[in-house]
């Protein structure tokens, strides 16, 4: 067995965190700004000084698409197609991740645009490899 | 940074392969990968009036090595190309790779290292080697192609969670575009209509394209009396990222360019007049592409900026743009942040026709990424030979009326680098 010990990894980490249900991020202690997912170094001015937060889940679709079947990577051949959605999260980024509760058809998706922006909240979607996050439309 | 190159740097060749697929286009079928690619740097060699011994450098790209199988380009093509015992290196920037490479070769030339550099880049994304022979080949699966070609968006997070390049770069796109803009679903699918039949039509008139066969004579041919009853049909026409239909989007091609880049000053002597490689621009980001707006990208933004600062040019002087249309919709979003259409008048400008060839806004001449087709790492030159064609009064039926004197060319290489070539005559 290996003695060698295994160094940090931002990306085990925040998969990790997806898989208890907390949505790991970094802040900036230079200009505040936020880094999801997160890495080393703030995404906004490049300083290393930063620190890591974890997000509160709540955002806002702004807009909402669907992917085709079978999707580009066979990790989602069993939910595909699934819609995707453009989110603006509470804290401040801009993320895309699969949506939840919304049907992938033009009917639904229709009605979604017409609607204007809705409240999501976060959640964590188990493929059978990988948790990944998703948004459920609040209702 | 001082943003200017320091001599007059020119494309005095350029060269490009048939695009299709090498088991089963007329012209392609049978070839292999080397003898493609030397199609190309051949017919830009003799452009320009010279030999591979001639050049100093060899730039070759190349971006989905796992198709090709020829990493090391620039040796393994180097017999086929007749440029041994030259500088070399094999680079890639994704759908920018050729004109990235361009880029590069003009900052080398303009450094005073090099006089004379060869680009070219080829791809296959539509055949692989089969098994391990030397000269077959075998289809590339639809998954297969975006498993590999998504090797270049986020791995950490993109890609593994769901990332979709139909949603992320059609879908969204479009309905931001409608929200911004107040259009109608209905209207934008019209408009959608419009575009892809204009670039059917350029492809139909370019003998070098993926598809030479206008939209309204597939629809005949699928039994259709209104193209727009074949364009709206679930059967022939899907959603693949709701508003955003298949026939808006790219076609696979296997394909290679190539191009001659001098100084100024040594560009004598080819078969046709050498046009001046007057700026570049080139920005990157990474997911996501755009902010809360989809219809604004800050990389392009920057590119444009930085290559009309070097070139010394304004959006009323462009007569001819190429923007990266992979995907129809982000390709009027880039033109209208070039300047060349207005603002959310993008698709009604398509509509009326003005995109054409003989409309008084002409973009893609060639057919674009749907028509002419998309072989990645060799699209930009694609792009930059239709523009060179056009300047020079060499585009056959598809030539705009008033040859151009300022060209714009702007592709994506995937995931993202927004990259602004101006081309002016000399």
């Amino acid at each position: 067995m290996s003695t060698v010990s295994e160094q940090p990894s931002a990306i085990r980490s925040y998969y990790e965190g997806l898989s208890e249900g907390v949505f790991r991020a970094i802040t900036c202690k230079v200009c505040g700004g936020y880094t999801f997912p997160p890495t080393g170094c703030c995404e906004t001015c490049g300083s290393w000084d930063v620190i890591p937060v974890e997000l509160s889940g709540d955002a806002t679709l702004l807009l909402a698409s669907h992917n085709i079947s079978p999707a580009c990577h066979p990790r989602f051949e069993k939910i595909a197609p699934y819609v995707y959605g453009h989110i603006r999260l509470k804290e401040g980024p801009i993320v895309q991740a699969i949506i939840l509760g919304v049907d992938p058809t033009p009917q639904a998706l229709k009605a979604l645009f017409e609607c204007g922006p809705v409240p999501l909240k976060a959640e964590t979607l188990q493929m059978d490899d990988l948790p990944v996050l998703a948004y459920r439309i609040v209702s | 940074m001082t943003g200017k190159l320091r001599e007059r740097i020119a494309i005095s060749g350029v060269g490009c392969s048939r695009f299709g697929d090498l088991l089963e286009t007329p012209e392609l079928k049978g070839t292999s990968i080397q003898e493609l690619t030397a199609r190309a740097v051949k017919e830009a060699l003799d452009d320009a009036g010279l030999t591979g011994q001639d050049v100093d450098a060899v730039f070759a790209g190349n971006a989905m090595v796992h198709s090709s199988q020829v990493p090391g380009t620039y040796s393994q093509l180097s017999k086929w190309t007749g440029t041994q015992f030259k500088a070399g290196v094999h680079f890639e920037a994704q759908c920018s790779t050729t004109n990235v490479g361009a880029a590069l070769a003009a900052m080398a030339v303009a450094a005073g290292v090099y006089d004379t550099v060869l680009v070219y880049g080829l791809e296959t994304t539509r055949t692989k080697v089969k098994d391990f022979s030397p000269y077959e080949r075998e289809p590339v699966s639809h998954q297969q192609t975006w498993l590999w070609t998504d090797m270049a968006v986020n791995q950490a997070y993109g890609v593994p969670q769901g990332y979709d390049i139909f949603s992320t770069y059609n879908g969204l796109v479009a309905l931001g575009y409608c929200r911004k803009y107040g259009m109608s679903i209905e209207d934008f699918d019209r408009s959608m209509f419009e575009l892809c039949k204009t670039r059917r039509l350029h492809g139909s008139m370019n003998p070098k394209a993926n598809i030479q066969e206008k939209l309204e004579d597939r629809a005949k041919r699928e039994g259709f009396s209104d193209p727009f009853d074949y364009w709206r049909s679930d059967e022939h026409n899907p959603f693949v990222a709701w508003p955003s239909r298949l026939l808006s989007l790219v076609t696979t091609a296997d394909g290679a360019s190539a191009m001659v880049i001098t100084r100024a000053d040594l560009a004598k002597g080819g078969k046709s007049p050498p046009v001046e490689l007057k700026g570049f621009g080139i920005s990157y980001s990474d997911l996501p592409w755009y902010g809360e707006d989809p219809t604004y990208w800050e990389f392009d933004r920057r590119a444009i900026d930085t290559a009309f600062e070097m070139a010394g040019i304004k959006p009323a002087d462009i007569d001819y743009l190429h923007t990266h249309d992979c995907s129809h919709i982000s390709g009027i979003c880039t033109a209208e942040a070039t300047g060349y259409l207005e603002p959310g008048e993008g698709l009604n400008a398509a509509r009326d026709g003005r995109l054409r060839f003989d409309g008084d806004r002409p973009m893609s001449t060639h057919g674009g990424r749907h028509a002419f087709g998309h072989a990645w790492g060799a699209s930009a030159g694609t792009d930059t030979y239709e523009a060179v064609l056009q300047m020079r009064g060499q585009a056959g039926p598809r030539q705009i009326k008033k040859q151009p004197e300022i060209s714009v060319i702007h592709t994506h290489g995937y995931a993202m680098i927004g990259t602004v070539v101006v081309l002016g005559s000399i």
